[in-house]
């Protein structure tokens, strides 16, 4: 981990007033995140971590959203500051790359100009300049013809194109921090791992740090050094990418690492399920919210929630009573 | 696009000729013939007949509308049994008042309406926004002659704002002050019918674009909430808003007789309306067909603009 903390991330809480109640997409999430790099959030859906990641930019809904906690990027407060001054840091020092292409960029603007926007506004270029610009992000995230490209409306480009178009955007204004929001979920599978390794080249060449959030473990292995597991909004084992796969103490982790497909596992393995379902962020158990799915649930579980300890490992923490022994935890 | 284009346009000349079937054939339902205007109630019927002979009335309506309709292919859509004037010189002096009016009215109901949806859709339920709403649904239920009256009373009696008429309107080329003095007024009338249209299609519109995940994508790129309105949202969310305007303009210019008639303005609806009253058959078939031609291009119009500002919609 590097020594230069650029993001501190404290007790961050968001609370949606939704007219059926209030829910609590992200329950008292801490973690630090140094220069250049990787952290990865993983999650069921509904797990909070794409409510984590738009909180840590402070980009929640302006409405019915309500966030706790603290959120420093460089040494400045996310949490309740003022959209203007959360202006200044999108785009310069914090970016995101959406989850669905399909619906991540205006259908009635010209990519190049989606991307000269930031260049032109944030950054002050001149139309030129931008333009000139615009194509060389257009070509670095990959874009054949990216001058022909330019002028192109979305709808004309595939949906690989288009997220690579995302990216552009998200590198224009040079930010330190990219968030990868589920950046393949709506992506066919061969394209995923261009994507992936796309934003795995241009984190390292350009020396981001990088939020990789995503459901699924094999995405993560490989692209990032420290993991967060979510589960209900809360943080249920965070460490080395290293200690969470092989070393990890908590069920859930295991249960999303055995549901994860492997290429190692011989053809037509089925894939392990989750028993039960993702709970009701309405209706939270008293105890571990994951106690109703998990199979060493005690009556302890149930009734009394656990918080985060140390594990042997130093910065590997988890949050169970009943702990996984850490031999039966070695992932293939 | 040219494909598209081009289906739309066989489509629209084939509505013009069922419309002036259609007119052709009301008008001949209507009460009151032309050679009781011309010759009065006393005349013999020996006179009627030659008269209906001369103008052609005596033959049977299909054939009339067919020597009509060939005269009209050839650029000449005849003169008037009454007053002698070609119908052409009479639409020709009629239609720029009607454009002046409608461009005037839309200029100003697009000058309003757009910055205040955007001011109810950012803020869906907000004071501003449930006023806006009651105000508009109010106006939407007045209908354009009570509004007619109440400007008037308002504007040019209560406050002694020289109004308009036939005596004083003058064309704009002539002394444009005096023209837009009483332009303005019929103006204003048609303009704030269109406006309350206008805000609440484009309103609703408006609070669906902002929820689009290409908003939240625009709002991260750190660019003020402006240039979101209006760079990012306005057009993916004008689909609609064009549709309404163009028929809505179409409607202008077949409806804005009631405005003109009660104003005294000499436009084609207050031309058509007395030509009826004089059974001026060639007057109200020429304006009926000048009408339609004009709704249909003008929506002909709208529907290229929306091509125009949605690229996805000329693809099919």
């Amino acid at each position: 981990m590097s020594d230069e903390t650029l993001l501190r991330v404290r007790g961050v809480t968001t609370v949606f007033d939704t007219p059926q109640g209030r829910l609590t997409a992200v329950d008292g999430v801490s973690f630090d995140l140094g220069a250049h790099e990787s952290l990865g959030v993983v999650g069921e859906s509904g797990s909070g971590k794409t409510v984590l990641s738009r909180t840590i930019m402070g980009l929640q809904p302006r409405r019915g959203v309500a966030v706790t906690g603290s959120v420093r990027l460089n040494g400045t407060e996310v949490v309740g500051a003022s959209e203007e001054a959360k202006r200044e840091l999108w785009g310069r020092q914090v970016a995101m790359v959406f989850q669905d292409p399909m619906t991540s960029l205006n259908p009635v603007v010209k990519v190049g100009k989606q991307i000269d926007e930031v260049l032109r506004v944030r950054l002050g270029m001149d139309r030129a300049a931008a333009r000139a610009r615009a194509i060389e992000l257009l070509e670095m995230v990959g874009i054949p013809a990216a001058a022909t490209r330019y002028g192109a409306y979305p709808h004309s480009l595939s949906g690989g194109m288009r997220q690579r178009v995302v990216v552009a955007i998200a590198l224009a204004g040079s930010p330190q921090l990219l968030l990868a929001d589920e950046p393949t979920t709506g992506l066919d599978v061969t394209i995923q791992a261009q994507i992936l390794n796309l934003l795995d080249e241009v984190q390292g060449r350009l020396g981001m740090s990088m939020i990789l959030v995503t459901h699924d473990l094999g995405v993560v292995a490989t692209r990032t050094s420290r993991l967060v597991v979510m589960y209900a909004g809360r943080v249920v084992e965070t460490g080395t990418t290293r200690d969470v796969f092989a070393r990890h103490r908590m069920p859930y982790t295991r249960a999303l690492l055995e549901s994860s497909p492997k290429i190692s596992n011989p053809s037509h393995t089925r894939l392990a399920a989750i028993p039960g379902r993702p709970p009701n962020l309405l209706d939270l158990p008293a105890g571990c919210a994951f106690a109703p799915r998990c199979a060493y649930a005690t009556d302890r579980c149930r009734s009394e929630r656990p918080v985060l300890e140390p594990a042997d490992e130093p910065g590997h923490l988890f949050a169970c009573f009943n702990p996984l022994p850490v031999a039966a935890g070695g992932p293939s | 696009m040219a494909r598209y284009l081009a289906r739309r346009l066989v489509t629209l000349v084939g509505i013009v000729l069922v419309i002036s079937v259609g007119a052709f054939y009301l008008i001949h339902l209507l009460p009151g013939d032309p050679a009781t205007v011309i010759l009065g109630t006393g005349d013999s019927p020996q006179n009627r007949a030659r008269l209906y002979a001369q103008l052609g009335l005596n033959r049977p309506v299909i054939e009339q509308y067919f020597v009509w309709m060939k005269n009209v292919l050839h650029g000449n859509l005849g003169t008037s049994f009454i007053s002698q004037v070609p119908v052409w010189t009479t639409i020709r002096a009629a239609l720029p008042i009607d454009l002046e009016m409608i461009v005037l009215s839309q200029i100003l109901s697009f000058a309003v309406a757009i910055p205040l949806a955007m001011s109810s859709a950012k803020r869906p339920d907000s004071w501003l926004d449930r006023f806006l709403g009651a105000f508009s649904f109010t106006m939407l239920s007045i209908p354009a002659f009570i509004l007619v009256v109440v400007l008037v009373l308002v504007v040019a009696i209560k406050l002694a704002v020289p109004h308009t008429g036939v005596s004083s309107y003058v064309p704009l080329t002539q002394d444009w002050v005096t023209n837009l003095e009483s332009m303005a007024l019929p103006s204003v009338v048609l303009a704030i019918g269109s406006v309350t249209v206008y805000y609440r299609v484009l309103r609703s519109d408006l609070i669906a674009t902002l929820q689009q995940e290409y908003i939240t994508l625009a709002r991260s790129k750190g660019i003020s909430q402006r240039r979101i309105l209006w760079r990012h949202a306005l057009r993916p969310s004008s689909v609609a808003l064009l549709g309404t305007a163009g028929v809505n303009i179409g409607g202008l210019l077949a409806g804005g007789f009631i405005v003109q008639y009660l104003l005294d303005i000499p436009g084609l609806g207050y031309t058509l309306v007395n030509s009826i009253g004089l059974s001026d058959y060639l007057v109200v078939q020429g304006i009926v067909l000048v009408v339609s031609i004009g709704v249909i291009v003008i929506n002909f119009v709208f529907d290229f603009l929306i091509t125009l500002v949605d690229p996805r919609i000329a693809r099919e």
